[in-house]
């Protein structure tokens, strides 16, 4: 997707409300928005850089178990990020990887998604499933936002 | 006084790995741990459900290797349908798991491996990661990335774009390869090779400049384990198990994957929800083994095509009989990398690539059925009970980094004892115990979803459970 508005929505899709950013990714999948493309995954790997350079505007969604119990979207800047015993990669780490590998990162968004379930199992719970609809509308509105400013 | 150094990465999920590092009481390192959360879960979770759903269910188990989980998984279908699947379909399963072992290394060493061993132990973890490397050599970082697309490509030109699609199935599989999808992955392939062959001459001059390294990370006798072909060639997917001792003698060959048990038992430590594999008949711990690239190279004989086969002829040059240090499993994985790169070149001149008879269909012909594969990080064994009805009653995974539980364990104390004095742990020392364990490249994405770097938790804890000292990273 060159320079349109590319969703990416990372987390376990087994481990109940941590699936919750995939979802809100394959729900803006099927809105077929105009310039906008979806990616899910479970967790954030380096080849993404290539696609995220080639985006005009980024969202990451993930779910968090921060204590402010509301959807939140935040501006992200591309940041070096220390790799330590893991396969993940955070979006600030991504981005930066566009821009040093690539030389290009998007405009780019974390938006994150309150939870409260993160056992076993693929339902989500209320609280998430709540916020999936609340993040969906977070998504369209940021679409708006950049097509009245002539992207993606 | 005895004290415990423990090196605690802390997620946002249950379930985390940590490094326990045991002082005795003149400050000398006496023993270490890694503990990593098991997949019991998953396993109650998978009960109750059909077997047939099996490989899209477990495939979503972890992000880094799905495509191992959905292969194990069908295969154990196929041997609770007791069915032998069509030639093409078997095909197109090992091309989907070259791609994966491909995409799987490269993240390895170019993006977890490299930074180390190329920017060096002493660089703070701010500079010791890709970006550093990107700094190093920009062409490098995006050849490494280019190389995991190239095995990304393999899958999603067989599975499609989902990241974890339930093309594998009990008999078969889903689809065949696509003219166009051949095409792609054709036209990729001079790039990968020039891409590895880079790497392996990049590996060649680090393990000159990292004699010692290779002497104590994790450089002892053990068994290996890995899948071998009837004439001892490397195996990925099919074959059957090979044990080979630190001399390079083989002590039990072509083991029916599904009487696993009857080789490897399973010790449980108090200190860790992981339990140790060991070879039965060499009892606990005298029967530790290692799988994974290292494993499978010292337990074939030839890669099974001339490029890598030349280069595992150099690399066993590196050992007396096995190569016994593990710091060796980054040349390993890229040795790998090029047979897979040979293989993929060879299947896509096979017409049986493009076939309509995927699928052998049938009912429950078994109540039990166990499926092996080697995964990226080591050998994988499903191991499915089922009812009548094709519910699953009980549900086993044996993971690589269980396999490997015991040679971290010890090489995480080798790289210690050398290194460790009382309770002074200066950066690059703890940069070194990282790399014992991602010499192993344990995938702990199962259990830690971890957005974002994990932090490094340090502490040091005294006898009477008392916190010394904490430091905390990342």
């Amino acid at each position: 997707m060159d320079r349109g508005l590319l969703v990416i929505g990372f987390g376990s899709t087994l481990r109940r409300d941590d699936g919750v950013g995939p979802a809100v990714a394959g729900a803006v999948e099927e809105l077929g928005l105009a310039g906008v493309s979806t990616l899910c995954c479970t967790q954030l790997t380096p080849d993404l850089a290539d696609p995220l350079s080639r985006a005009g505007a980024a969202v990451f969604v993930d779910a968090s178990v921060e204590r402010a119990a509301r959807v939140r979207l935040r501006r992200l800047d591309p940041q070096g990020s220390g790799q330590v015993l893991g396969h993940a990669a955070d979006p600030r780490g991504l981005l930066g990887l566009a821009l040093g590998v690539y030389g290009r990162a998007p405009e780019a968004w974390m938006l994150t998604i309150p939870v409260r379930d993160l056992g076993f199992g693929d339902q989500l719970s209320d609280t998430a499933r709540l916020g999936l609809g609340k993040a969906v509308r977070a998504v369209r509105a940021l679409h708006r936002r950049l097509l009245s400013r002539g992207r993606p | 006084m005895a004290k415990r150094i423990v090196i605690d990465p802390v997620s946002r999920i249950e379930g985390h790995a940590k490094i326990s590092i045991f002082l005795d009481g003149s400050g000398n390192v006496s023993d270490a741990e890694f503990h990593v959360v098991e997949f019991r879960g998953f396993e109650r979770f998978c009960e109750g459900r059909p077997y047939s759903e099996m490989p899209g269910i477990t495939a979503r188990i972890c992000g880094i290797c799905p495509v191992s989980h959905m292969l194990a998984s069908a295969k154990a279908g196929d041997a609770i349908m007791a069915v032998a699947i069509p030639p093409a379909a078997d095909k197109l399963r090992r091309l989907m798991n070259l791609g994966q072992i491909i995409q799987s290394h490269a993240l390895s060493f170019f993006h977890l491996s490299a930074p180390d061993l190329i920017l060096g132990w002493d660089a703070p973890p701010a500079k010791r990661n890709v970006f550093g490397l990107i700094g190093a050599d920009p062409s490098l970082a995006r050849a490494a990335i280019r190389l995991r697309q190239f095995g990304q490509e393999i899958i999603e030109a067989l599975g499609g774009k989902k990241i974890h699609p339930a093309w594998a199935t009990p008999g078969g599989v889903r689809e065949p390869l696509t003219e166009a999808g051949r095409d792609r992955i054709r036209n990729w392939l001079p790039e990968a090779y020039a891409t590895t062959e880079l790497a392996l001459g990049l590996s060649l001059t680090v393990l000159e400049s990292h004699e010692e390294e290779a002497l104590i990370f994790g450089n002892f006798p053990s068994l290996f384990m890995g899948l071998v072909s009837p004439d001892g060639s490397w195996e990925h997917h099919g074959g059957k198990l090979r044990f080979t001792d630190s001399t390079g003698s083989v002590i039990a060959d072509q083991i029916d994957p599904a009487s696993y048990k009857d080789y490897i038992s399973e010790a449980v430590q108090e200190s860790s929800y992981l339990k140790s594999p060991f070879f039965t008949a060499l009892g606990f711990p005298g029967g530790m083994y290692r799988v994974g690239p290292l494993a499978r190279l010292n337990v074939c004989e030839r890669m099974g095509v001339p490029r890598a086969t030349a280069q595992l002829r150099a690399f066993k040059q590196m050992g007396r009989g096995s190569v016994t240090s593990s710091f060796l499993y980054h040349h390993a994985r890229l040795i790998e990398i090029l047979a897979a790169i040979e293989h993929v070149e060879r299947a896509l001149d096979d017409p049986d690539v493009f076939s309509s008879d995927l699928r052998a269909d049938a009912g429950v012909n078994s109540l039990h059925g166990v499926g092996a594969s080697e995964a990226p990080r080591g050998t994988l064994f499903h191991d499915y009970t089922v009812d009548r009805a094709g519910l699953l009653t009980k549900v086993n995974l044996v993971v690589a980094t269980g396999h490997n539980n015991l040679a971290m364990n010890r090489t995480v104390a080798q790289i210690a004892r050398h290194y460790v004095r009382d309770e002074d742990i200066p950066e690059p020392v703890l940069n070194r115990i990282e790399h014992g364990i991602r010499c192993y490249d344990p995938c702990l994405s199962c259990s830690t979803h971890a957005a974002g770097q994990m932090p490094m938790r340090i502490r040091l804890i005294g006898p009477d459970g008392e916190v010394r000292r904490e430091v905390v990273r990342g």
